[in-house]
């Protein structure tokens, strides 16, 4: 029997030393997991690639970016909400769709759970025309819409997506009524704008001021002030229609993990923000980059989640 | 003069060192990926982005495009030896490919399919030097009133994929259409059929459903019979294909070209829509259409060659007008402007060197995986030797390695699996998936387009006969609906039916 329990004691000794010594400090450990809640090729997909190298050597960890696409978001949220609070699984979140989801139906995931760790980009939602088409300003097109309602087409990259929720916020800012035609991403917007098949389309600034502008005309952003990326496109405060919307995206974590961990991480992402060499990379992205910490980004979110609530108890943006 | 100026400016590019080893490493990747089910292009380019950022740009580029080419070769591999398509566009190639591996022909199918791919590929190469910018100009002018006329033609030609009875044909298109329902609406953003499951919420994966229908049911038929021998029951006589098979195949492989070429260029489902519509096509002018699904080669080398020429021309949307035409072209796109590479009109006159670099780097590639792949068929053809009671637990575990990775999650794995028992139901009442696949990958275009073109024009139904291309392709699919009514054709179809699996 004492020899029994004296085995049992090295025993036990000898599994904690080890799983002591397995263990090391934060983020030594194992890899970071990162998760994007969109596909591969998507740009929040294309971002987190072009700052993965960055992150690991501002970190001294490795990092392991793993798509989990679907339901807007939500099946990355829901994983993350139910992931070990260790400090080895983030998530990227974007809003507005982060924040509309929680108006527009009842989630798998309790938002509360989820904090944000640092805000990363800002990109403004603009509309754009085909180069050569007669609307040359945002009050030619709210004019035409005047003139025969319904027949100036706004095409989005889906239901709930900043560039709808703009499209509801200007119907109702300028008293006109635009037909919504949703497409599943950005590319398809882009396409039926070069066909000639819709009136306007709704691109972020990243999605058009790195690109090629022989074919597009930008007509307005949406933004607080002109964008750094499209300096030449005004928005739509300078021609007269108070109307703002944009997609931020950032990292989360789970609430209860340690904020130390969170502080940490934080700053990382904030010096690889602030690193000439990614911001050369960002910049071929037309990123717009626009670093806050998470709780610097989470004071913004209650005033725009009320903002929502309004539209869609005005206006259910589905039905 | 210019063209002949620019290709040659092209090669000198794409024959350096470098650029040929890089080619050469995109070539084999893609192989492998597409030998290797549901691990598909997009995924493996996501992986290696980062790592391109060290390489000089046309490098990296050559090796991203060669890897999206080279999956197209390798993924039919896998639909001819074991029934398995790992993509919507080889989802055709199982059809006939696999019945001709039963039939100890599996060498001259791939081959086939190795030779057209490369035929086609080089018309399609050649196209986007001379044509690209016209064509891709033309397929802007496809809006939502002409992808809806075009969906409907696809879907009269799915009946005529199946060469089974045509009522059970239309059956499985309905049951395709009811599974392309489920998920978010595109137009209001209500769910549809999800039961709730936040998993569905954006729709059942193609993977999940092809890998289930072809591959685990196949198993499942295969291991009802007790012997432990390999998948084919006759002798494999020769590797290499007779004279009798060239003179059948060639024909189909130059029309699929030509249809590939040019449904390749339309964003959005062109390559699946090329393969689809090359097997139709085949079908319909053979003198023996009975012989479809029964092992034609001409059911391998039409949408073989539609598939890869669908798959080289999908770049020129992308290389002259920027628009990406699908999830892999998106991911290019990703890879282009991370380099400092805006794609658009403006590529070709301010980096010609890239621009037709990176074209005549296809036509390089496409001769590497010719090289690569024809000495590997004595492989693969060995590989069906092997007793099943080895392959199908491999089979398996790729199949589920290839279903999960597509969006990480078990559940997609279990779907699959239920597919499976639904495939294996299927095949015991003779009805064929074909359709149903083709019914699945159309339901949702048809219907997104429709509301799309009716939301355009107001609630005016005239649209679709308003525009030219529209009233073209409804006219085309009234000529085909006559012609499937016509008694002729519908006898022989029948007595394809009743001599169907003796």
């Amino acid at each position: 029997m004492l020899r029994f329990l004296k085995t049992f004691c090295i025993g036990t000794l000898a599994i904690g030393a080890t799983a002591g010594v397995a263990h090391a400090e934060w983020p030594k450990d194992r890899p970071i997991e990162i998760v994007v809640a969109f596909a591969p090729g998507g740009s929040t997909d294309v971002m987190a690639r072009a700052m993965q190298p960055f992150l690991e050597k501002e970190l001294g960890a490795k990092t392991v970016i793993v798509n989990k696409p679907g339901a807007s978001g939500e099946i990355a949220y829901t994983y993350l909400s139910q992931a070990k609070p260790d400090g080895y699984t983030f998530s990227f979140i974007n809003t507005p769709g982060y924040l509309s989801m929680q108006v527009q139906r009842k989630l798998r995931y309790d938002p509360k759970s989820i904090q944000a760790v640092a805000r990363i980009v800002d990109d403004p939602t603009a509309y754009v025309v085909k180069a050569d088409s007669p609307i040359k300003s945002l009050k030619d097109l709210v004019d035409q819409a005047k003139a025969k309602p319904g027949s100036v087409s706004v095409g989005s990259s889906g239901v709930g997506t900043d560039d709808h929720l703009a499209m509801i916020l200007l119907g109702s800012a300028a008293g006109v009524s635009l037909t919504h035609v949703p497409f599943p991403g950005a590319g398809e917007t882009r396409t039926a704008l070069l066909g000639g098949h819709i009136t306007t389309g709704g691109l972020n600034v990243s999605e058009f001021a790195a690109g090629d502008l022989s074919t597009i005309r930008p007509l307005v952003t949406f933004g607080d002030k002109r964008s750094p990326e499209a300096p030449d496109v005004p928005t739509a405060k300078e021609q007269g229609i108070e109307v703002f919307m944009s997609s931020e995206r950032g990292l989360a974590a789970r609430r209860d993990v340690p904020a130390d961990i969170r502080t940490k991480f934080s700053a990382a992402v904030k010096k690889v923000v602030e690193s000439p060499e990614f911001k050369e990379e960002a910049k071929k992205l037309a990123l717009p980059l626009a670093y806050l910490s998470g709780e610097e980004w989470e004071q913004q979110m209650p005033k725009r989640l009320q903002s929502f609530q309004d539209i869609w108890d005005k206006t259910p943006w589905v039905q | 003069m210019e063209f002949f100026d620019s290709l040659i400016l092209g090669f000198s590019t794409a024959v350096t060192p470098t650029n040929l080893l890089f080619c050469l490493i995109g070539a084999l990747l893609g192989t492998l990926i597409g030998v290797l089910p549901g691990i598909g292009p997009t995924a493996t380019l996501a992986i290696l982005l980062p790592i391109t950022f060290f390489l000089p740009p046309l490098a990296a580029l050559i090796m991203l495009a060669g890897i999206f080419y080279g999956a197209q070769y390798g993924g039919s591999t896998t639909a001819i030896l074991v029934n398995l398509p790992g993509e919507a566009s080889s989802v055709v190639t199982a059809l006939d490919g696999y019945q001709m591996a039963k039939q100890g022909r599996a060498g001259a199918a791939l081959a086939i399919a190795a030779l057209g791919s490369f035929f086609a590929g080089t018309v399609a190469t050649i196209g986007l030097a001379i044509a690209g910018p016209t064509l891709a100009g033309f397929a802007l002018s496809f809006g939502p009133a002409e992808y809806f006329s075009l969906t409907i033609f696809g879907l009269l030609c799915a009946t005529v994929l199946a060469s089974g009875s045509v009522i059970k044909a239309i059956g499985m298109i309905g049951i395709g259409l009811l599974l392309g329902w489920v998920g978010t609406d595109v137009n209001s953003g209500s769910e549809r059929l999800t039961f709730g499951a936040v998993e569905l919420f954006d729709g059942i994966e193609f993977v999940v459903i092809a890998v289930g229908l072809f591959g685990i049911s196949e198993i499942i038929v295969n291991l009802e019979s007790p012997e432990s021998r390999g998948l084919i029951a006759s002798k494999i006589t020769r590797l290499w294909p007779t004279r009798e098979d060239f003179r059948q195949a060639w024909p189909a492989v130059i029309r699929g070209t030509a249809l590939g070429t040019f449904l390749g260029i339309l964003p959005g489902g062109g390559a699946t829509l090329s393969a689809f519509s090359a097997y139709t096509l085949e079908k319909k002018v053979s003198r023996n259409p009975q012989e479809f699904g029964r092992g034609a080669i001409q059911g391998v080398a039409g949408p073989e060659a539609a598939n890869n020429a669908g798959a080289q021309s999908s770049f020129i949307p992308l290389l002259t007008l920027g628009i990406p035409s699908n999830a892999v072209m998106a991911m290019l796109l990703g890879a282009m402007t991370i380099h400092g590479i805006t794609p658009g009109p403006s590529v070709m006159h301010n980096q010609p060197d890239l621009f037709w670099g990176l074209i005549a780097s296809m036509w390089i590639g496409n001769l590497m995986l010719l090289v690569i792949n024809l000495p590997l068929i004595g492989l693969w053809v060995k590989l069906l030797t092997v007793p099943y009671r080895l392959l199908y637990p491999a089979i398996l575990l790729f199949c589920c390695v290839g279903v999960y990775s597509v969006s990480n999650r078990a559940f997609d794995v279990a779907l699959a699996v239920g597919f499976g028992f639904l495939g294996y139901l299927f095949r015991k009442a003779k009805c064929e998936p074909g359709p149903l696949l083709l019914g699945f990958v159309l339901g949702p275009l048809l219907e997104t387009n429709l509301r799309r073109a009716m939301l355009i024009s107001q609630g005016s139904p005239s649209v679709f006969i308003e525009r030219p291309i529209s009233l073209a392709l409804l006219i085309a699919s009234a000529a085909l609906f006559v012609l499937l009514l016509v008694p002729a054709i519908r006898k022989t179809r029948e007595d394809a039916f009743v001599e169907e699996e003796a």
